[in-house]
Order: structure tokens, then sequence, then C-alpha cells
């Protein structure tokens, strides 16, 4: 999706996907090193959660904070789901997806034994 | 603590939280309070209890007998399972869990839909550090224990409902959709899950509608912004799907 999306935008060019296994690469979303360490402190409930929410306050808005808390909220629930499931990969998923997973290392963790 | 009523008010935070997400928050509430097909309200509000335990502790997972005596020890073990060691979670424990003594395929997607929707709304107030809403009281009532009849292996460890073989009385869980991503069907054993899953999907993401048109934000991200926050979470939870 995100490579899909960054496509539509226009932007798939600069768009590097390290960025979602690697927080210290740049993503190349605008904004997006903040919100990838949002999500980090926000699943990891780190103590750096406080500052990165005023700072994306500031930099994106307030209203942008809570969408983006609504996503982590989200794909907090989803993931357990699909691994709590075991659901094998949708077969558009596996296509289209393969070589990127391969290239970030998701082919290494643990749950895809469950969804291969 | 356990309330009657679910207020989710978001006036006296600093958050502007959209009334579309209070209100998908406050009918969770009124979900899971309710008694479901394989357990009754209060133990769903146990499990939604346990799931809070869960995320408290740090390290993961708890000792022998040390949950609630209204659940079946397996029931505890499993909701420790999904919030504190997800990236272990195995088709050979699911199959002991499912065999344990009180549960079943059946009651195992009612659990993991309460822990899941549970633990949702909770992460939504930890990322903005919203205190926790007062579960709520249980409404009486027996589990209906209706298992859909179209249920069959489609390749997720519990059997799942195609579109195509949904009872009349669950018509309406895809939306009227002629086929479903296999996590939108991965709960379909128990429909009201999925039901669940819609509606809060909605609220804090997007619609099942809105998440193909890739080009649109629909909401104040930008979806690049979006995608990579989802791809962000997925990654730090080692979820392959």
């Amino acid at each position: 999706m995100l490579r899909e999306s960054s496509q539509r935008s226009g932007t798939l060019d600069s768009l590097n996907l390290q960025s979602t296994v690697n927080p210290d690469a740049d993503s190349g979303v605008p904004q997006g090193s903040l919100l990838t360490a949002f999500a980090e402190a926000a699943v990891r409930q780190t103590d750096a959660l406080p500052g990165l929410r005023e700072q994306i306050k500031s930099e994106l808005g307030v209203q942008e904070l809570v969408d983006a808390a609504g996503v982590v909220a989200n794909f907090q629930r989803m993931v357990r789901i699909a691994d709590g499931c075991g659901i094998p990969l949708d077969e558009f998923t596996k296509d289209a997806t393969d070589d990127v997973r391969g290239e970030l290392g998701i082919h290494e963790y643990a749950s895809a034994a469950n969804t291969a | 603590m356990t309330t009657t009523a679910a207020t989710f008010s978001y006036a006296d935070t600093s958050w502007p939280v959209l009334e579309r997400t209070a209100a998908a928050h406050r009918r969770s509430w009124q979900m899971l309070a309710a008694p479901g097909e394989w357990w009754t309200g209060a133990e769903r509000i146990s499990i939604a209890a346990e799931c809070r335990r869960a995320s408290a502790m740090v390290d993961g997972l708890p000792d022998p007998g040390a949950g609630p005596a209204t659940l079946p020890e397996a029931a505890v073990y499993a909701i420790h399972k999904l919030i504190g060691d997800l990236p272990n979670v195995t088709r050979e424990w699911y199959d002991e869990t499912i065999s344990a003594e009180g549960m079943s395929d059946a009651h195992y997607i009612e659990l993991l839909g309460v822990v899941v929707h549970v633990w949702s709304v909770d992460e939504f107030h930890r990322a903005l550090e919203i205190e926790l809403e007062p579960l709520p009281d249980p409404l009486p009532g027996e589990p209906t224990q209706i298992r859909p009849t179209g249920a069959k292996a489609h390749g997720s460890w519990p059997p799942t409902v195609w579109p195509d073989d949904l009872d009349e009385r669950d018509a309406d869980i895809y939306g009227g959709a002629d086929r479903a991503a296999n996590v939108r069907a991965a709960m379909s054993l128990h429909p009201d899950s999925v039901r669940w899953l819609s509606d809060l999907f909605d609220a804090h993401y997007l619609s099942w509608i809105e998440i193909q048109d890739v080009q649109e934000p629909f909401r104040v991200l930008t979806r690049p912004q979006r995608e990579l926050v989802a791809a962000r979470v997925s990654a730090l939870n080692e979820c392959f799907y």
C-alpha cells in the first residue's frame, strides 16, 4: 500500500522502503521520520512519546497527530488478527510484494512460517 | 473498575478526536459488554480486564493459574500471548489452545476479537496519553453458541466463511462484497468480530471501500504518510502479513 500510494502520488522515486524496518533510514515521505519515530514510541511506549506528540503537533498539526494515533491503534489490532489466525498472504499481495519482502528481511520474521 | 455507561468523551482532552471515532469507541464498549456466541458478557469483560493486565506486564507471559478463575487457564495464557508474545504465536500453540479445557476454535476467535478491539481502543488512548475508559458492566444473557454453517478451511488456522458461504443472518459482514481479504475474513467464525473490526477499522484508519482508492487521502494524513505509519507498526510487531 505504501509503494502503491507513493506511485499514485508521484513520489515513488524518492520512497525508501528500508525506513519501515530501519528507523535511521529516510523514507522520502514528508515528515516520514517523525511519523515512524512516533509509531515506534507509541508501540514501545517509550519516554520519547510526549516529545514526539508535541513535535507532530507543531510540524504537522494536532489533527494529523490524532490521525496518526488512529493508524497506530488500527495496526496494533490488525497484526494480532493476522498472526493470531495464521492467515495466508492474499495471492495479489504475494505476487506484488515478494521482492520487497526479501529486500527488507521480512521473510526472516518468525511469523513468516505461519503465513507462507 | 467497570461502569454502566461508556462516555468516551474527549472534550476534556487536548486532542480533537473526531466524533466518528468516539462513537465507534462507545459502540465497542456496547459490543464488549453483551454476551457473545461463546462467552458471557461477564467473561468478555474478564477477557478485557486480563488484556489490560497483559499490556502492563513487563515479561509478557503469566504464571500458570495466575489469571481470573472466571476464565479457562488456556484463555488467560492466550490473551497474554497475543498481547505480549506475538512473534512466537505458532500453529502448534494455536492447536493446543483450542484443544484445551473450556476452549474451541470458536471460543478462541471470539476471545481474539475481544482482545484486539479492546487493545486497539486502549492503544489509541495510550498514544495520546488519554486515561483508559473504565470497562463496562456486563449485560446479562447466555452465549448463543451459533456457529456459521459455511465455515470451511481456507488456509487460515481457524475455519473462515467466504462471502458465498455466508448464512442469511450474517450476509452483511462484508458489506455486500463478493470477496474479502484474508485478514478481513480471519475472524468470520465469529461474525460479530468481523462487524466490530469493520467499525473500528473505519474509525481508526479507512473504510474497506476507501482503502481501495490509494490516491485519495480521505483523512488529514496523506496516503503515503498513513501507509508508512502502518508499515512501521507492522514491522515493529514482526508481522509477515
